[in-house]
């Protein structure tokens, strides 16, 4: 029951199903609605990689069906997107367990913790 | 702009997801994929991310609606009386007389299931009224008509 909660509420179960592209969408969206190319090229810039255009429609149908982000109306051909309340939750949660996993990582490698 | 070709290049890969999706999403999609192309990415690597993200399309999200038809076929073809055997295999040839011998016996579900010895590789003996042929497919579990469609459709 505690697993589903977590899962209707956008927990970091969620996200950690939903893989790499879904987080990085979800970082983008995170500053203000965008829409696909958009999307594409600020990922490009913050996080150094190319998300392929069939990866990134299956992770925003994904994240649209896990009531992450919502679809903003159309603009001439481009769609917007915007991340919403929960996908609020589930990011933030999942950068907290991304950022315990570092320290621990960190600290194990003699690296200090943050 | 990118040429005629590089453009027919990912229409074709376009084309390859679900025409609910292509609906809603294919004109941004040729625009993304136009504007990729411009800024250097190549217009094969658009068009097979495409691909790759319209077979996942088929085989994650589509399967929940093939379930639901297979088991309303199941549930129909059930109501009519059709042997689920007929339905199992995918010879149509075999599949009549699988049928026979399985609505002959109703509760030998699986062709080896029913008989302890039949699993064993030379235990191919056809059971009353089983007109199936001594085909070495049959002989040693592998291969059955249950297991084709790994090997016939794959």
């Amino acid at each position: 029951m505690a697993a589903r909660e977590r899962d209707d509420t956008g927990g970091q179960d969620v996200l950690r199903r939903a893989g790499d592209a879904s987080v990085l969408i979800l970082t983008s969206l995170a500053d203000g609605s965008k829409h696909g190319y958009a999307l594409i090229q600020d990922i490009r810039g913050f996080a150094g990689l190319q998300l392929g255009p069939g990866t990134l429609y299956g992770a925003l149908d994904r994240l649209e069906r896990l009531g992450l982000i919502e679809a903003l109306p159309a603009e001439d051909r481009r769609q917007p997107y915007r991340i919403t309340a929960a996908g609020v939750v589930a990011l933030r949660d999942h950068l907290d367990s991304i950022e315990r996993v570092s320290s621990v990582g960190r600290l194990r490698l003699g690296l200090g913790g943050i | 702009m990118p040429g005629p070709r590089s453009m027919r290049l990912v229409e074709s890969a376009l084309r390859c997801y679900p025409q609910r999706w292509r609906s809603r999403h294919g004109d941004e999609a040729a625009e993304i994929a136009s504007m990729l192309i411009r800024d250097g990415t190549p217009a094969h690597s658009v068009a097979w991310s495409y691909l790759i993200g319209a077979a996942r399309m088929r085989l994650v999200i589509e399967p929940r609606r093939r379930l639901g038809a297979a088991v309303g076929a199941l549930l129909l073809a059930g109501s009519l009386g059709v042997p689920v055997a007929l339905l199992s295999t995918s010879a149509p040839a075999n599949a009549a007389s699988v049928a026979h011998s399985r609505t002959a016996h109703p509760h030998s579900a699986h062709p080896h299931s029913a008989h302890p010895h039949s699993a064993h590789p030379h235990s191919a003996h056809p059971r009353n009224g089983d007109s199936r042929p001594a085909d070495p497919r049959y002989a040693g579990g592998r291969g059955a008509p249950d297991g084709c469609d790994q090997h016939d459709h794959c």
